[in-house]
């Protein structure tokens, strides 16, 4: 069949990084079908539909559409040329109503010079009701869902004429229902004529609604297929590559003791109808690591803060051996011992224009005075070396953090973190984004620290990642834990699998 | 290491470019308001420089603006931005004038001590005010700053000109401090005085407190990156507040020192500028104590040239401001930096 | 003296004393809307006051110099614009540097010109128009605080009617306000906030000069620094106005009522002149710190 969008030869290269995002990517695509572009996170997939939407330029290598050379400088190009793109985090503006984000930029006007509301709400009711979608051109983007203001992104784009719809991840933040609607949504626009693009690493999705598949793999297309001639294990196989097998052992059960506790803790918001975090308990025990996971969206961020202390609980209990520290401030827990690695490397974790040796002392800086209470900088510095060497950091101690690659950034966190880590540490997506050989030794250390009797959190949405270190598995959906078992043979990934999406639950009904 | 160097390069490049501008600017004002425009420029570029009376004078207006400068720049380190300079200086100035004044037999150091403690305090607690806001309410305390300093100027000068009126003259200032409460000129005719010694001592412990003691550190965490201070357990709200203080501690403090050792008695209006100028002397700095020293010398001069220019040629002062105006507007421009940066990594 | 003999003329003047206020503040909402906060305000007011007095005396018309007063606070804004949005300058510092500026090239110029860097006295310049309309002017109480007033006062009424038609019922308005509320909205479909923040800040410039030659052309002379706090007030305003023309509009009389009010007060009770100065400044202080500490109520 002839192909409707071709993409050729795309190489892209970030800056700062270097990082080969795209590396000689050719991606076809045809007409009438639902393309779903499958990989891990970090794979390229994201910049690659930036390119076609003229968000960024490729470095090299060509777009054609029905056959046409295009070059695509800005979104209005791509828009002109009828592609239209639904981003990850939706781009609408609160204050306006439904049909006042679907026009904008694009509005009918009364007397030559007014804003002619009305005509937008006819107009894009006529777009609601032609697609059968379900919303109300008046509401305000400030009252309704996550998963309508998606529809609001589709309906945007088909007011502007789009064949082509590419859609970023549209999945991880929408519940289930809200999933099934949106993919009666697509099936509806594909018997319209439309194409769709669409970007995820689920795979039972990708079963569910693609006629193809592309696959993406550190920035290279590894394969394309039919959905219909592959299952969901070849395309995970594909997705992961040949995947490292990690075997450790798991930790001992001798010197198990409660080290951090929670007990029913939530988090309600206001305008939010169901709570953020619903009534979540568990213990993390010296000599252990837990595991918890689930879909972005489903409360794993919110669980991090709060572990953290970085945001408050509206209702239940956190103990520290024993003690109750519900809800204290971050640095008082510092001072308890906690040891952190957070999601968020480049924000949170690190300071970018500071120099790695400062980075390094954030949590211990008032180890490094001299009497007088001036920093004893040889001390810092030599502190600095070892950990340099310890970790094996590739970048100096003087240089700005920033200028480091990712994995060596994940380094300097790690090795802050860890070097004064008393009982307790939390690891949250510690692996994100990483290559094999830092995630390996970021796992190492983990290993290391449970084994020095340190009680591990490890917070992961990577499954492979919970089934190979952690003692204890926690899933959450919706907010809520609704598995906590032993790690063991029965549990297997297509097992967390179900749990993940809501299909089982342990704790249903339990109060 | 190389990156370090290269990033210093750009940084001193880009600013040798915002200079050259303001400079340029100033050339063709010269050249259009002037009727003598070689005589103007040479007594502008030179003036400052021919005697020991304007060198010395030019040294001198630089003490109060480093310690204005080191103001700013305790507060841009933190992220947090301090326009009631004027006001601050001011009301420290008054403040350190106000304490000679009551107790004219004093001893010299006892005076001097407690006169320099009240500005320091005074000064402290007008910006600590927008700083406790910013922390409790999340005032902006940009405006609020602006808005205290500003009605505190009224203030003082109904002051100066009311109840400390010096009844001896019709200027409109307050009596003269008791002599023993002078500091020394150290650079006869001219005005400078000895504590230009301890305004460098201060920007160097300055220096020392931001890079080397652990408030500091946590200080400079707060501005660069909040989140990654909160994280790292340090109270974010304290930094806040603090480098209000500090702010206006040195603000409070450049206006008793310019009493002491310039003016000895408080004039009114006499802080006309000296908050402006400190912002822009940090910027320049780019917010280093040490280097605050030559930035305040370097807008001592401009100010020198003008005046020298102003006395001997036909232009008025205010050609420093527009030569100013220039420098704020380009010293914080980001794509000159970008620019610079880009063009090295093409060749 | 009846209690409504004194009141009425209080009330008349807070409504000149607000004008400056109110077009400055409504500039100053349009950059506000678009996601930034512009503290030039102040110098651009004293850019229209001065150049829209020495125009108007150079051309021996009013409405010429308020329109080249304008046309050079457009041309000031222009620049701070520029340098803010192109060059990426900071906002806050290229605003302070606006106002040196202005307060620099108004001294100079003033100097250059006239020879003198004080107060600028225009006696053959002819007294701004102002609307008297006969019979609706012998209404009682409300013809006396709403007729008798100059042109400008009504031109900043209609300018607030349009400003509130621009922002909420014109495709400018909701561009403008979606660059202010999420950038990223806009770059999506491909427009770009760049030109929406010029905007905004061309406007201010518009309205400050505007505001500028209101205070000047009622005098018939420049004082230097006239502008003393106006702009910085108008960002108070804009907050306290709850950034809406009409609220901006209420909050502004509220300002000309209480500085209307203590220049009353000022003729039978003995407060330094001073003080009556930095009423404006207290008030607009205590009104912001109020103002944060309700919000902050909401928030929680």
């Amino acid at each position: 069949m002839e192909s409707y969008l071709s993409m050729k030869n795309i190489s892209k290269t970030f800056g700062v990084t270097g990082l080969k995002a795209n590396d000689n990517v050719t991606l076809d695509v045809r007409r009438g079908e639902i393309h779903a572009l499958v990989g891990e996170n970090g794979a390229g997939k994201t910049t690659l539909m930036n390119i076609l939407y003229g968000i960024m330029q490729p470095d090299s290598g060509t777009i054609s559409l029905n056959g046409k050379e295009l070059k695509i400088l800005n979104p209005i190009a791509a828009n002109k040329a009828g592609i239209g793109m639904v981003h990850q985090h939706s781009r609408l503006v609160n204050e306006f109503t439904v049909a006042q984000n679907v026009v904008l930029g694009a509005e009918p006007k009364k007397a030559a010079i007014f804003f002619d509301n009305r005509k937008a709400e006819a107009e894009v009711a006529a777009v609601i009701e032609k697609n059968r979608f379900h919303i109300s051109p008046e509401m305000k983007i400030s009252e309704i869902s996550v998963g309508q203001m998606q529809q609001v992104e589709i309906i945007k784009m088909l007011y502007r004429k789009a064949e082509l719809l590419i859609l970023d991840e549209p999945t991880s933040i929408l519940t289930e229902q809200e999933i099934q609607r949106l993919f009666d949504t697509l099936r509806e626009l594909i018997k319209r004529g439309k194409t769709v693009i669409l970007i995820t690493h689920k795979l039972s999705e990708v079963k569910d609604i693609s006629d193809r598949i592309t696959v993406m793999r550190k920035g290279r297309i590894v394969s394309v297929k039919d959905t219909a001639d592959v299952d969901e294990r070849e395309i995970s196989k594909m997705m992961v590559g040949k995947s490292v097998i990690f075997d450790f052992a798991k930790g001992e059960e001798g010197c198990r003791e409660t080290v951090l506790s929670l007990e029913k803790v939530s988090i309600r918001k206001k305008r939010q109808g169901h709570p953020i975090l619903d009534n979540i308990s568990f213990n993390a025990s010296s000599c252990e690591i837990v595991g918890i996971t689930g879909v972005a969206g489903n409360g794993l961020t919110e669980l991090e803060d709060v572990i953290a202390g970085l945001q408050k609980i509206s209702s239940g209990s956190i103990y520290h051996n024993d003690e109750d520290i519900t809800n204290i401030s971050p640095k008082a827990l510092r001072e308890r011992g906690l040891a952190y690695v957070p999601t968020d490397r480049l924000k949170r974790g690190s300071s970018l224009d500071t120099s790695v040796k400062e980075n390094l002392i954030l949590t211990s800086h008032h180890d490094f005075m001299k009497r007088c209470g001036v920093f004893d900088d040889n001390k810092i510095s030599e502190h600095s070396r070892r950990l340099i060497s310890e970790y094996k950091i590739d970048g100096h101690s003087d240089v700005p953090i920033g200028t480091l690659s990712g994995g060596n950034i994940q380094k300097v966190i790690l090795a802050r973190e860890l070097d004064n880590v008393k009982d307790f540490v939390l690891f949250s997506e510690p692996t994100w984004g990483l290559d094999v050989a830092s995630s390996e030794f970021i796992y190492e250390k983990m290993l290391e620290m449970r084994a020095r009797g340190v009680a591990v959190v490890l917070i992961s949405s990577n499954i492979d990642e919970i089934l190979t270190l952690a003692d204890t598995i926690f899933v959450m959906y919706r907010g809520r834990l609704v598995a906590g078992r032993a790690s063991g043979p029965d549990l297997t990934r297509e097992v967390i699998g179900e749990y993940m999406l809501g299909l089982k639950d342990d704790f249903r009904g339990e109060e | 290491m190389k990156v370090n160097r290269s990033d210093m390069f750009v940084t001193a490049i880009a600013l040798l470019i915002t200079l050259s501008a303001a400079f340029m600017v100033m050339l063709v004002m010269i050249f259009i308001m002037s009727e003598t425009p070689g005589e103007t420029l040479f007594y502008f570029f030179a003036g400052p420089l021919t005697n020991k009376y304007y060198l010395g004078n030019m040294f001198n207006s630089a003490i109060p603006l480093i310690l204005t400068g080191l103001g700013i720049a305790f507060a841009f380190r933190s992220s947090m931005f301090n326009l009631g300079g004027e006001g601050q200086v001011y009301a420290g100035g008054f403040a350190a004038t106000a304490v000679c004044l009551a107790m004219p037999a004093a001893g010299a150091f006892f005076g001097i001590t407690v006169s320099l403690l009240a500005a320091v305090v005074t000064g402290a607690v007008i910006a600590g005010l927008s700083g406790f806001f910013k922390m409790k309410w999340r005032t902006d305390e940009l405006i609020s700053s602006f808005l205290i300093s500003n009605a505190l100027i009224y203030i003082v000068d109904n002051f100066i000109t009311g109840p400390f009126d010096d009844p001896g003259n019709n200027l409109l200032t307050t009596s003269k401090v008791a002599e023993q409460f002078w500091f020394n000129k150290i650079f006869p005719p001219s005005n400078l005085d000895i504590s230009i010694v301890f305004v460098v001592i201060i920007a160097i412990l300055a220096f020392f407190y931001l890079f080397k003691t652990h408030q500091g550190y946590e200080m400079r965490m707060c501005g660069v990156n909040p989140e990654f201070a909160r994280y790292g357990g340090i109270n974010v709200g304290k930094y806040i507040m603090l480098p209000m203080l500090w702010s206006g501690a040195l603000h409070g403090l450049a206006g008793a020192v310019y009493v002491l050792g310039t003016s000895h008695a408080c004039f009114k209006g006499f802080s006309g500028g000296m908050g402006w100028n400190g912002i822009a002397v940090a910027l320049i700095a780019r917010n280093n104590p040490i280097a605050v020293i030559p930035a305040a010398l370097f807008f001592a001069y401009i100010e020198a040239g003008a005046e020298s220019a102003m006395i001997n040629a036909d232009i008025t002062i205010e050609i420093a401001s527009i030569v100013q105006s220039v420098v704020f507007f380009l010293i914080t421009a980001q794509a000159i930096y970008n620019f610079l940066k880009y063009r090295r990594k093409a060749v | 003296m009846s209690s409504e003999g004194f009141s009425i003329p209080i009330i008349h003047n807070s409504i000149s004393i607000m004008t400056p206020f109110l077009l400055a503040a409504i500039g100053g909402l349009m950059t506000e809307l678009s996601g930034m906060l512009n503290i030039a305000l102040e110098g651009l007011i004293l850019i229209g006051a001065f150049f829209s007095v020495i125009f108007a005396a150079a051309t021996g018309s009013l409405l010429l110099g308020i329109l080249l007063g304008i046309l050079m606070t457009i041309l000031v804004s222009w620049v701070f614009g520029a340098i803010t949005i192109y060059l990426k300058a900071n906002v806050f510092i290229t605003g302070l540097a606006t106002n040196l500026l202005a307060s620099g090239l108004t001294a100079v110029l003033s100097f250059h010109i006239f020879g003198t860097k004080g107060v600028l006295m225009f006696e053959e310049l002819p007294p701004l128009p102002s609307l008297n309309v006969p019979p609706l002017h012998k209404i009682p109480v409300l013809g006396d605080i709403f007729f008798g007033h100059n042109v400008f006062v009504y031109m900043s009424w209609i300018i607030v009617v349009i400003a509130w038609f621009a922002i909420y019922r014109t495709p400018f308005g909701f561009r403008l306000r979606g660059t202010g509320s999420n950038p990223k909205a806009m770059i999506a479909i491909g427009l770009n906030p760049q030109n929406y923040q010029m905007l905004g800040i061309l406007i201010s410039g518009f309205t400050c000069g505007l505001a500028g030659a209101v205070l000047t052309l009622n005098l018939g002379a420049y004082v230097p620094h006239i502008s003393s706090g106006r702009g910085w007030i108008a960002l108070v305003v804009i907050y306290l106005g709850g950034k809406t023309p009409f609220g901006i509009l209420g909050a502004a009389f509220v300002f000309g009522l209480a500085e209307s009010f203590s220049n009353y007060a000022q003729g039978f009770i003995d407060i330094p002149a001073d003080f009556i100065l930095a009423f404006p400044y207290i008030i607009t202080a205590a009104a912001m710190v109020i103002m944060s500490i309700v919000q902050n109520r909401n928030e929680d």
